[in-house]
């Protein structure tokens, strides 16, 4: 224990007394383990994230898009027999159908005409069961109804960010203007957070839209479909079963495999980062070799003197190696911290909950310990084998 | 000015370090003799000098004295344990305690301080860290820098430097001190101090060897090796700087 004190003693005033490379040689392992904590911090924190947001959207909802077929001119629809079709199929929940309707200027507000003109808000007719399907509960009032869809009444239910900027209030009776058609505000949709465009929406029934808007047919264009089993097989039937050899097809999609793909590629990109903190802890190392080779050169004298003054071939050896120890216990604790506070920093900034192991960052310090060790290995043995009489010359 | 009656009386006791026709080979290809079957008895309470000319083998002399190289043949007894045979670890710890050190260029460690230097000389001896404190301060009380403890290297002159480096040979309480030109760096007037130190140091237990161009210095001293070419030439008994009998060489010539 006496010995081991002294050790540290001696490896440590060898250390203080020149400041500028020990910090120089401490950068090796700090840069290293640094690096590889952030990348497994930042990979954890955003998968994290991602996770919790997939569990939010759900990964049961397909979008499928009627796509063109043999009719030149027209926009692609989904025939009102095929999305019962799609509804008939075992596995599925619910569907509901969307077509946007094009060429509307939504006035919410008088006087607004010229910037809703420019930035115009989607109209989408669509059917009662959308809030279901889309698992989205509304702010305010009701959605459209089945009264509403008969009756072919002039009412609108509005996104949640629509409603912010019309300054809608609860239960409040509003219109909005549509082309200068009056419709009455019925409620507020929630956000849509698979479908961002939808919260700054006005949403109408298909008779409306057929009623006032010139629609041929109340068909959509789009089908949302939740199917809490077998997703991806439905997913990949629904084509075949909303054309059946007609001329109408479609694409089905599962819009989370997209996140998915893209937690992917974080995880690809963050191994690419480890490697790299990897491969710099390992040339931290080398560097290590390096600086402390040529630091025995330079202490030579000083190994003479210890040698005269009867420490061993061995003590030299484990003298050297503790400063190596020492630099790699302090690397690795500093790296540590970078790490984790570049973690921090990006966690906050993103809004993501910080996931980090205290484990992982005790065994990346270690790492470094150990990479330290292994790197003055041989400074320590070059020393041990210095002659006292090559560096003192006597006479 | 020395003075060497002052030294006088100390009885000379058992053999400390020994050299048995002890030879030393450089070089594989050109063999150099730098040393040629030598031996020596240094005994405890002796003051004894080392002169000759460069070449002449006494600083090889000095490095095997000090257990810091080995022989090519012969054997170097420590207190009658013949070192050569021991391992690095044991043999440095024997060095350690048997012998204490001084250079010329003094060779203190300039990251440390005076007592940090000293102390040095004492680590790896399960001392604990005060016991290693005392000795060393009182070290450096003898050599009159006590006071200068916390000083290093670079804010002491060239004499308070050799004072260091002396403290820090005699911390461990060697059995000889063994010292290689000691005064070479220094004025005339720090070499006095200096060699007045040296001959202050020697007791019934301890002997002091200094290898030395100079024969002023070699003749404070009570006993003079000459060497010439490797071997020891003559091994005079000194009194007031004059000689008063010739030893035995042993194994001159032989």
């Amino acid at each position: 224990m006496r010995r081991f004190r002294e050790l540290v003693g001696v490896a440590t005033a060898g250390l203080t007394a020149r400041k500028v490379r020990t910090l120089l040689i401490m950068l090796g392992p700090i840069l290293g383990v640094s690096a590889i904590v952030a990348a497994i911090g930042i990979n954890e924190s955003s998968k994290g994230h991602l996770k919790a947001k997939l569990q939010e959207l759900g990964t049961d909802l397909i979008v499928v898009n009627a796509s063109a077929g043999l009719g030149f001119g027209q926009d692609p629809v989904i025939e009102a027999a095929a999305v019962a079709r799609v509804g008939r199929l075992p596995d599925v929940m619910a569907v509901t159908g969307t077509r946007q309707l094009s060429d509307i200027v939504t006035v919410p507000f008088a006087g607004a005409e010229d910037y809703y003109r420019a930035f115009p808000v989607p109209v989408i007719a669509t059917g009662p069961e959308l809030p279901d399907t889309l698992e989205v509960s509304m702010v305010s009032g009701r959605f459209l109804n089945a009264f509403d869809e008969a009756s072919g009444a002039r009412v609108a239910v509005i996104g949640r960010d629509l409603a912010d900027e019309y300054g809608y209030l609860a239960g409040e009776a509003r219109t909005i203007e549509l082309n200068g058609l009056e419709y009455g505000v019925v409620g507020v949709l929630d956000w849509v957070l698979l479908e961002p465009s939808m919260d700054s929406a006005v949403f109408l029934t298909f008779a409306s839209a057929v009623a006032d808007w010139d629609l041929d047919d109340p068909d959509p264009s789009r089908l949302y479909v939740r199917a809490p089993t077998n997703t991806a097989m439905v997913a990949k039937e629904i084509p075949t079963v909303v054309s059946l050899g007609g001329p109408d097809g479609a694409n089905a999609s599962v819009p989370t495999d997209l996140l998915d793909a893209q937690a992917q590629v974080d995880e690809s990109l963050n191994n690419l980062t480890k490697m790299m903190g990897g491969l710099a802890l390992i040339v931290g190392g080398v560097g290590i070799a390096n600086v402390m080779s040529i630091s025995v050169i330079q202490r030579s004298s000083e190994i003479g003197i210890r040698r005269a003054l009867g420490h061993s071939r061995g003590t030299i050896a484990v003298q050297f190696l503790f400063e190596a120890l020492v630099v790699g216990v302090f690397g690795g604790i500093l790296g540590a911290m970078v790490g984790a506070g570049v973690v921090w920093g990006v966690a906050s900034q993103r809004g993501y909950t910080m996931v980090l192991s205290v484990a992982g960052l005790a065994g990346w310090a270690l790492v470094s310990v150990g990479v330290a060790v292994v790197a003055g290995l041989y400074p320590s043995s070059k020393a041990a084998r210095l002659e006292p009489l090559e560096t003192l010359r006597l006479g | 000015m020395t003075d060497p009656s002052s030294t006088e009386g100390v009885p000379v006791g058992e053999v400390v370090l020994a050299l048995e026709g002890v030879s030393r080979v450089y070089g594989t290809e050109v063999e150099v003799r730098a040393l040629d079957d030598v031996t020596l008895d240094i005994r405890a309470g002796e003051f004894l000098s080392i002169v000759g000319p460069s070449g002449s083998g006494k600083s090889t002399m000095l490095g095997l004295l000090g257990v810091l190289d080995l022989p090519t043949e012969g054997a170097i007894r420590v207190r009658g344990t013949d070192v050569t045979r021991l391992a690095d670890a044991e043999r440095s710890r024997l060095r350690g305690e048997a012998v204490g050190f001084v250079f010329q260029q003094f060779h203190l460690i300039p990251h440390l301080t005076a007592l940090g230097n000293v102390e040095t000389a004492l680590l790896y001896r399960g001392l604990s860290t005060r016991e290693r404190r005392s000795r060393a301060l009182a070290a450096l009380e003898q050599v009159d820098l006590g006071a200068r403890h916390d000083h290093r290297p670079v804010q002491m002159s060239g004499g308070e430097q050799q004072r260091v480096a002396i403290a820090r040979a005699i911390s461990t309480d060697p059995g000889v001190v063994l010292a290689d030109e000691p005064t070479g760096a220094l004025d005339s007037r720090n070499a006095e101090n200096v060699i007045q130190i040296f001959a202050d140091l020697q007791s019934p237990e301890r002997a002091v060897c200094i290898v030395t161009h100079d024969l002023h210095v070699a003749h404070s001293a009570q006993r003079k090796i000459s060497m010439l070419d490797g071997r020891i030439v003559a091994d005079e008994a000194l009194r007031d700087g004059r000689v008063v009998s010739e030893g035995d060489v042993v194994g001159s010539g032989s």
